[in-house]
């Protein structure tokens, strides 16, 4: 199945069309090769995407249509093939794929597209993931006739982060197309049209745009590859978890590729009105931090001079008796707790469950937000309006998540330079302080007014200034080894799933909160959002939503 | 990379280089963008100018013309690999196509190119020392009924015959056009019909037959 398959955009209009002797309901006006997909069809193709203009150069979903004909005005086959893509929907068409002709083209087209491939599949990064190889062995012939010397293309360098192998290209043009309509910087050209055509660049114009690496999920072969994924890995032995990208507010759902707890790659997956079939090269490769030997990987309590690592079974007891005792000390309006917008929704209703019942007067803070300077829209060129693309200038995910949250509980609330301020002030005598981000966060004044305070418990994946501080430090997992749920820049509530494990000696964040606001058993984002959906109404909906079934890994 | 990849990062073109464009070319580009409904549209006619200003197509040309008509030169670089009469290596003086299609073929278009490179010590797309002459091959030059033909520079040469080849290169004239250059695109200048040199409109049979 291809990735477009069964989704459900909201179209008015309906039409009813026969595709080989079956009849099925579609949207109107969509291509015919669409509706089939949509509809189970499996049907060849390597020009046709959905999320670019329709060219119909590769031949190889053609159909056999029903006209009128032209004399008697009785519907019967038309002499000549149709290409689907190109072919609009229109009620009571009559197609079929099944016949003679259509597979006899399929044959002659896949014979054609192998004619100069040079079948080095052994040594291929696509191969499992190929549509040359599928089509070859569900629509093509196991030899080819020719026996002249193949057209060998050579190999491009064409930008810093993508290989150009043009031995192996179909030229379906959908990388150029994508250069064009969707990145709008139009690197990408196809050269010496002809028998002897291939994709290029300008000569030191390379392929470098903040969306290039869309390129290579898009070439349905392995002309186009991912130099740093280049020989990195198998794919069948690639093990998927769907989640959503941490590394803006758009909230792009992506696949991680990973085997052994390692991350391979990340590829987005389709999501209609949010990413659509695109992510950017941020979050396409921004993950690298994740395996970091520097990562805070064991919970450090420190005493005096001394530091120890505390056992995970009493770090909940730990935190619930320190924060009760500076509660009686100091009144519960001494404590805080600040919520960083890298946390899920669960975790974060965890931890402000657990410092409103420590001390319901307790502040609940908004984190730091990572901003740069504007969105960036794309085609560029565009704008909020017309673009297709936005990476947003919110560098985390789940700002509106937290928001939720944090205006759930009510009460003592703030943001985060009122934290700031107000901890300068001395207003704070415990707080806990999640981080979690990839990059450098810590404010100075924080740093200052944080260390001169009697409790401050933090929770991040690197060391820092605010670490150095903490009596108790709690190492943040990387949302890859989390599982819940961010909301989007649009309020879209996004479940994500858990992909890699943690490393040794962490644990999931969701976990110990779990524990900490006073659960038993395992935590997953499933069950807190059922949780929490009976508290909140923004949650209802998505624990409501029909159960996927647990990922095959 | 370890293994034969071309370089596509290396920029070609110096950055700091001046315009190769000249003031009048890029006037003479501009004055098409009225009779086109883009500018896009203008980059035919365009390049034209340009090879027939400077006798190629030179890289930075390729960026320049491309800032003119607003498109990207990656556009300009897949326009100008697709038409084999722009060069964007500079030719020599006389630019002698010969086709090697199968009317030519099999009229002995063959002995003809043979003899061409004889003549001239060079090989298919080079250019003599001196720089005078460059020979090329191409897949057709329409025309099929005069077969074999060869172009010096505009010029038409029809059913050539390898020992002509010798005079054909020495005569000065070879590359008269016997018109004036068209201004491109314009009405088409009207022939007198004696010029032999001008192919008609239509393939004349008979004669064919009689010439062989």
């Amino acid at each position: 199945m291809t990735n477009t398959a069964g989704h459900d955009l909201p179209y008015q209009n309906m039409a009813k069309i026969t595709i080989d002797n079956r009849e099925i309901e579609c949207r109107d006006g969509v291509p015919v090769l669409q509706a089939a997909l949509e509809a189970g069809w499996d049907v060849p193709h390597y020009c046709y995407h959905p999320g670019l203009s329709v060219v119909a150069s590769c031949r190889l979903c053609l159909m056999e249509m029903q006209l009128p004909h032209p004399k008697t005005g009785e519907m019967g086959w038309a002499p000549k093939l149709f290409p689907s893509c190109q072919t609009p929907v229109k009620d009571g068409m009559v197609v079929r794929f099944d016949s003679p002709p259509v597979e006899q083209n399929q044959k002659a087209c896949m014979e054609y597209f192998l004619l100069n491939h040079p079948l080095d599949c052994p040594v291929c990064d696509q191969a499992g993931e190929c549509y040359l190889q599928d089509y070859s062995y569900k629509f093509g012939e196991a030899t080819s006739r020719m026996h002249d010397q193949k057209q060998v293309n050579p190999k491009k360098d064409i930008g810093p982060k993508t290989l150009l192998y043009s031995d192996r290209c179909v030229m379906c043009s959908r990388c150029v197309r994508f250069a064009d309509e969707v990145a709008g910087t139009g690197e990408l050209c196809i050269v010496n049209r002809g028998g002897r055509a291939e994709i290029d660049v300008f000569p030191g114009i390379p392929l470098d745009n903040p969306m290039q690496g869309n390129v290579v999920d898009i070439c349905p072969v392995g002309a186009l590859l991912d130099k740093e994924f280049l020989f990195d890995q198998r794919v069948w032995f690639l093990k998927s978890g769907d989640s959503i990208c941490a590394g803006c507010s758009t909230g792009c759902a992506i696949r991680v590729d990973q085997n052994d707890d390692k991350v391979h790659r990340l590829k987005p997956r389709f999501n209609p009105g949010v990413n659509d079939w695109w992510m950017c090269d941020e979050g396409r490769f921004g993950w690298k931090y994740i395996h970091d030997p520097k990562r805070v990987t064991h919970p450090k309590l420190r005493r005096g001079a001394e530091t120890e690592t505390p056992a995970w079974e009493s770090v909940d007891e730990i935190v619930t008796y320190r924060f009760e005792q500076q509660a009686a000390k100091h009144g519960g309006e001494k404590l805080a707790v600040l919520l960083s917008p890298m946390m899920a929704c669960e975790e974060a209703w965890l931890l402000a469950k657990f410092f409103r019942a420590v001390a319901p007067e307790a502040t609940i803070a908004t984190g730091f937000v990572p901003t740069v300077e504007e969105d960036q829209f794309f085609p560029v060129g565009s704008d909020a309006e017309n673009a297709k693309f936005v990476i947003r200038r919110e560098k985390c995910p789940n700002r509106r998540g937290i928001e939720l949250v944090v205006e759930h509980f009510g009460g003592n609330t703030c943001d985060f330079e009122t934290f700031v301020t107000r901890a300068g002030e001395g207003t704070f005598e415990a707080v806990w302080a999640v981080g979690g981000y990839p990059d450098a966060w810590v404010p100075k004044p924080l740093a200052t007014a944080m260390a001169k305070i009697e409790l401050l418990v933090v929770q991040d994946i690197f060391e820092n200034e605010l670490t150095a501080e903490a009596e108790l430090l709690l190492p943040a997992c990387a949302w890859v080894e989390r599982d819940g749920s961010f909301v989007n820049h649009a309020g879209l509530i996004q479940p994500f799933e858990r992909a890699i494990g943690v490393p040794e000696g962490a644990k999931r964040d969701g976990q110990y909160l779990f524990a900490a606001a006073g659960f038993e058993g395992l935590y997953s984002g499933e069950r807190v959002r059922e949780l929490m959906a009976e508290e909140m109404d923004a949650f209802r909906e998505i624990a409501e939503a029909p159960k996927k079934p647990a990922h095959q890994h | 990379m370890a293994w034969n990849t071309i370089d596509r990062n290396e920029p070609v073109v110096d950055a700091d280089a001046s315009p190769v464009l000249s003031e009048a070319v890029c006037e003479k580009i501009k004055t098409f963008f009225p009779k086109y409904p883009t500018k896009r549209a203008v980059l035919l006619p365009a390049l034209h100018i340009i090879q027939h200003e400077q006798g190629h197509v030179s890289w930075q040309a390729m960026i320049e013309v491309a800032e003119l008509l607003e498109i990207k030169p990656s556009d300009v670089f897949d326009t100008i690999s697709f038409y084999t009469h722009f060069w964007t290596k500079p030719q020599g003086e006389k630019v002698v196509t010969v086709c090697r299609s199968i009317s030519c073929e099999l009229l002995g278009g063959r002995e003809v190119l043979a003899a061409c490179k004889e003549h001239l010590g060079i090989g298919e797309h080079q250019t003599t020392p001196d720089g005078k002459y460059s020979l090329a091959v191409e897949e057709c030059l329409a025309g099929c009924d005069h077969a074999p033909c060869l172009i010096i520079n505009e010029r038409m040469h029809k059913r050539v015959k390898p020992e002509q080849v010798p005079a054909l290169l020495a005569d000065a004239g070879n590359a008269d056009h016997g018109l004036p250059r068209s201004d491109l695109f314009d009405p088409p200048v009207a022939t007198n019909g004696s010029d032999e040199d001008v192919i008609d409109a239509t393939s004349d049979v008979a004669e064919m037959k009689d010439s062989n």
